[in-house]
């Protein structure tokens, strides 16, 4: 599928991009002039509020979307669907129900036309890293919340893309999952490097996670901050008490308030 | 076990009841005749090889007309389901040929189609597309928005969206619309045959209703016809269970 050694990634470069969404009441600006450059093997954090554009970025790499304006290049061209160049996972972790998790984990595969006999040994090698080899014959709905999440992470990671695209993985976890998600997240990363982009509302989350935080502006979305995150790896998933990560956050934080999203004003403003 | 007895119970209730309104009612036999005497007139019949000859006519026209009709209502219903234009062209015309009583267009398709198996098939495959095609085309529909923009982020195409996601999700609607498909399909051959043909139940029963004034006769072509109808109900079911997993 791609002749990119696994470990490496791709350098995704965004430039200048406009992406307007039709409706009967005339478009919607979602992106406006945004522009990104994610080098290979980097872990680039998207953070903003709601509506500003976060998932049509990762649906422009992925190859879901085309721009209006602008160019997209995940190394060197344009993305396109199903090269296997790019994994894509979901806030759902949108299993096919009648499928087993193995068949599931497999899809990828199959639709590649990879023979079956490789692509279950490659579902089941995707499981194992996400510790789910225990559960492969089960159907979706037979698994807790965190483990379809996690199947839903091994599908993405299957067929080894050297980009991965996580939009807000872990977002409809609770706490203590999503710290240990956060941390195995990391743990996938280190010992397999590519480039991954990863959308969340947590600060928390991306100050652990990230080697840069782009901020993001309200609609139409462009990036207001870039936050370069130099604490070292592999770090764990709680950095309360650390003094630099206390740092990064509230820089993080100052720069989400100052693109005065409307939801993040008091709510007793307008009646003030 | 218990499913059942509780069935030949109601079946023992049901036909007590039939027997109960002949007496009661003091109905001649022409009008309603007893369970007992429908029965001697069927095994009369079944000798004679007069049902067997009627049976074995009617249930090809059924099975053809269901084969034709349900595979084209489905083909059909996924085009509708997966495009807005193709609806927009065809469904009026689907809808009129549904709202036109197939009564009055029987006599026609039997001229058209040259009045042999192949009409009466044609009659039986008409009246049992539409639920059909309607069912496949909401059951397309039904498919999860978020499963089909995670297939076409892993590159499927049209097609492979059909057979991964939509015709599957669109099953367990499909099995309703063959439900409803299997039993028009006895009423279209029935209707076929009145169009004009030699042999079948729908023959027989207006030869015993209009010919010999033979009512019991009649009875027993209809009771020929709702056990058909039953068994194809049932083997639709059961490929029902097989088939959707959920």
């Amino acid at each position: 599928m791609t002749s990119t050694p696994s470990g490496s990634g791709l350098d995704v470069g965004i430039d200048a991009v406009d992406v307007r969404f039709p409706t009967p009441r005339g478009p919607i600006e979602a992106l406006a002039g945004l522009s990104l450059e994610a080098p290979a093997g980097s872990f680039t954090v998207i953070i903003g509020p709601n509506g500003s554009g976060k998932s049509t970025l990762l649906r422009l790499v992925a190859g879901l979307l085309e721009p209006a304006d602008g160019t997209v290049r995940v190394g060197g061209s344009a993305p396109r669907v199903g090269d296997g160049r790019v994994g894509l996972a979901f806030q759902q972790p949108r299993l096919i129900p009648w499928r087993s998790v193995l068949d599931n984990v497999a899809l990828p595969m199959e639709l590649a036309a990879v023979p079956a006999g490789e692509r279950a040994k490659r579902a089941l090698a995707a499981l194992e890293r996400v510790g789910l080899a225990e559960v492969t014959h089960l159907r979706p709905r037979e698994l807790s919340g965190g483990m379809a999440q996690r199947a839903g992470l091994a599908r993405a990671l299957a067929i080894e893309p050297p980009v991965l695209l996580l939009d807000e993985p872990f977002s409809a976890l609770d706490a203590m999952t999503r710290e240990t998600f956060d941390s195995e997240l990391q743990r996938l990363w280190m010992e397999r490097p590519r480039t991954v982009l990863l959308v969340t509302h947590s600060v928390a989350e991306a100050v652990v996670l990230a080697d840069r935080v782009v901020v993001m502006s309200p609609r139409p979305g462009r990036v207001v901050r870039v936050v370069d995150v130099d604490l070292p790896r592999p770090r764990p998933a709680d950095l309360t008490g650390n003094p630099r990560a206390a740092e990064l956050v509230a820089e993080v934080r100052a720069a989400l308030a100052s693109v005065r999203a409307a939801e993040l004003r008091p709510w007793a403003e307008g009646a003030a | 076990m218990r499913r059942i007895g509780a069935s030949l119970v109601s079946l023992a209730a049901f036909l007590l009841a039939w027997k109960l309104v002949t007496v009661l009612g003091g109905l001649p036999e022409y009008i309603l005749p007893a369970p007992e005497a429908v029965a001697e007139r069927a095994v009369g019949a079944v000798g004679s090889g007069v049902l067997w000859e009627h049976t074995g006519v009617t249930l090809l026209e059924i099975v053809l007309g269901f084969a034709v009709g349900a595979s084209l209502a489905v083909l059909t219903g996924i085009a509708l389901g997966k495009s807005v234009l193709v609806e927009r062209v065809l469904s009026p015309y689907i809808v009129a040929a549904q709202a036109v009583p197939i009564l009055a267009l029987a006599p026609l398709l039997d001229i058209w189609f040259g009045g042999g198996l192949l009409a009466r098939v044609a009659i039986c495959a008409l009246i049992v597309f539409f639920p059909i095609a309607i069912a496949t085309m909401v059951g397309i529909r039904s498919a999860d928005p978020l499963l089909d923009e995670m297939l076409r982020s892993l590159g499927a195409g049209p097609a492979q969206r059909t057979r991964l996601l939509e015709v599957p999700s669109a099953l367990p609607v499909i099995f309703g619309g063959l439900r409803v498909g299997v039993t028009l399909a006895v009423i279209g051959a029935v209707v076929a045959e009145w169009a004009g043909a030699g042999s079948g139940l729908g023959v027989l029963i207006n030869i015993a209703n209009r010919g010999l004034f033979d009512t019991p006769l009649m009875f027993v072509a209809l009771a020929a016809l709702a056990i058909i109808g039953l068994a194809f109900y049932g083997l639709v079911v059961l490929a029902e269970r097989r088939l959707v997993t959920r």
